[in-house]
């Protein structure tokens, strides 16, 4: 069981989840790490922990008896319906694509994550990191699976697909961000997803009301990823350090709790690895309980809705 | 009558081994089988990045491990192995 956290803010969510959201939760780790903490909950016995800071592809190919490589055969074999990991990104990426296999048709997974929007749904920013170099065929995939996404996950009927670029025009951009734009905007190619392209979106858009799936590849997804998670943080730092010196602190702080709730990324549910043949939440290295809790709660509503029955009916070979 | 332990197989030729590849390289690049040429590099030709070889990897370890016990593909092998050829020549020759 890996994550900054672990084990202890995980298993804690793992009550939470089967207390407050009646999921069934199977841990997967160390018994020894475990045993004190499990309570009711059945562990699968896993003796290998994939650290943060290791190689995915390797250590999932040396690390057979590792938690994630565990995770995701539990997946495989019907064990679990869903596997939530708050370890490494990589290397639960590889374990679930070793393990689970793709969905058929599909080329490369993608890691979606949740923007949050005030006052509106959250933003579906892919890749967030799954790839760092793409093909154009790649990007029309991942339009067409966080449309899927977009509309099981947040009940858009219709999501709308920006194309990450520098501009507006269909001629700016990098050649990938071109080729891709070309192929997006033929008749038909979101028909299936239920979505609707766009055109080109920029960075200041993504947290806007604006569009709902924002596609790119993986490298330009983590900078963009990373680059808002930091800007929030500094401008929440320096509303509240201003605030604090003042004589409406108080009220003020009320006021905005309902907001910092909203851009608390423990209350996203994680990021989903969309491609896979299985449901694999992604949750940040530092989750706490409450982001556990509500990845769990996430995974079984993604479970219910088969997502990967959809993304599977919804996926052409571009 | 002693216990059936395992089953005794043809050894693979070539052109068996290339074809079990290409197989398996199709379903993970999702391309045509006749697209796959043996002379193709994975990275220049094929667009396979390294997740892809380990999927390769993977696949032919779990298939060739039912022929010959213990089959693997070592990590720092698979750097080496930068064309459909490498891996033919490497299975031929483990196996």
């Amino acid at each position: 069981m890996g994550g900054d956290n672990a084990p202890g803010a995980i298993v804690d969510g793992a009550h939470q989840a089967v207390a407050e959201l009646g999921v069934p939760v199977v841990l997967v780790g160390r018994p020894d790490d475990l045993d004190a903490l499990r309570g009711d909950l059945e562990v699968i016995a896993a003796s290998q922990v994939i650290e943060m800071d290791a190689d995915p592809g390797s250590s999932v190919r040396t690390m057979k008896d590792s938690s994630l490589v565990r995770a995701a055969e539990a997946v495989r074999d019907g064990k679990a319906s869903a596997m939530v990991s708050a370890g490494n990104t990589g290397a639960t990426m590889a374990s679930a694509l070793l393990r689970m296999g793709r969905i058929k048709g599909v080329s490369r997974p993608a890691i979606a994550t949740p923007i949050p929007v005030p006052g509106s749904t959250p933003t579906v920013l892919l890749d967030a990191g799954a790839n760092a170099e793409c093909q154009p065929g790649w990007l029309v995939q991942f339009a067409q699976m966080g449309a899927v996404f977009a509309r099981e996950r947040y009940g858009i009927d219709e999501p709308r697909v920006g194309l990450l670029s520098i501009g507006e025009e269909s001629t700016k951009g990098s050649p990938l961000v071109k080729e891709t734009h070309k192929l997006l905007a033929q008749p038909g190619v979101l028909d299936r997803a239920g979505g609707r392209f766009l055109g080109n979106v920029e960075g200041r858009d993504i947290m806007t009301a604006d569009v709902d799936v924002v596609v790119t590849d993986g490298f330009t997804g983590n900078v963009a990823l990373k680059t808002l998670e930091g800007g929030m943080k500094a401008l929440v730092k320096a509303v509240l350090d201003g605030l604090a010196t003042t004589d409406v602190a108080d009220r003020a702080f009320q006021s905005l709790l309902p907001l910092y709730a909203t851009l608390d990324p423990d209350q996203t549910g994680g990021a989903m690895l969309l491609g896979v043949d299985g449901v694999c939440i992604i949750s940040h290295g530092s989750s706490s309980a409450t982001a556990i809790v509500n990845a769990a709660r996430v995974a079984r509503e993604m479970v219910d809705a088969d997502l990967v029955g959809h993304l599977r009916a919804a996926v052409s070979t571009a | 009558m002693p216990a059936e332990t395992h089953v005794e197989r043809s050894p693979m030729d070539r052109q068996q081994v290339f074809d079990l590849i290409r197989d398996r390289l199709s379903d993970i690049l999702e391309v045509e089988p006749s697209t796959i040429h043996e002379g193709d590099s994975f990275t220049d030709d094929l667009d396979a990045d390294s997740l892809a070889l380990i999927e390769l990897a993977e696949a032919l370890e779990e298939e060739l491990g039912e022929r010959s016990v213990g089959f693997r593909i070592e990590d720092e092998d698979l750097e080496d192995i930068k064309t459909v050829r490498d891996a033919v020549d490497y299975v031929l020759a483990r196996l």
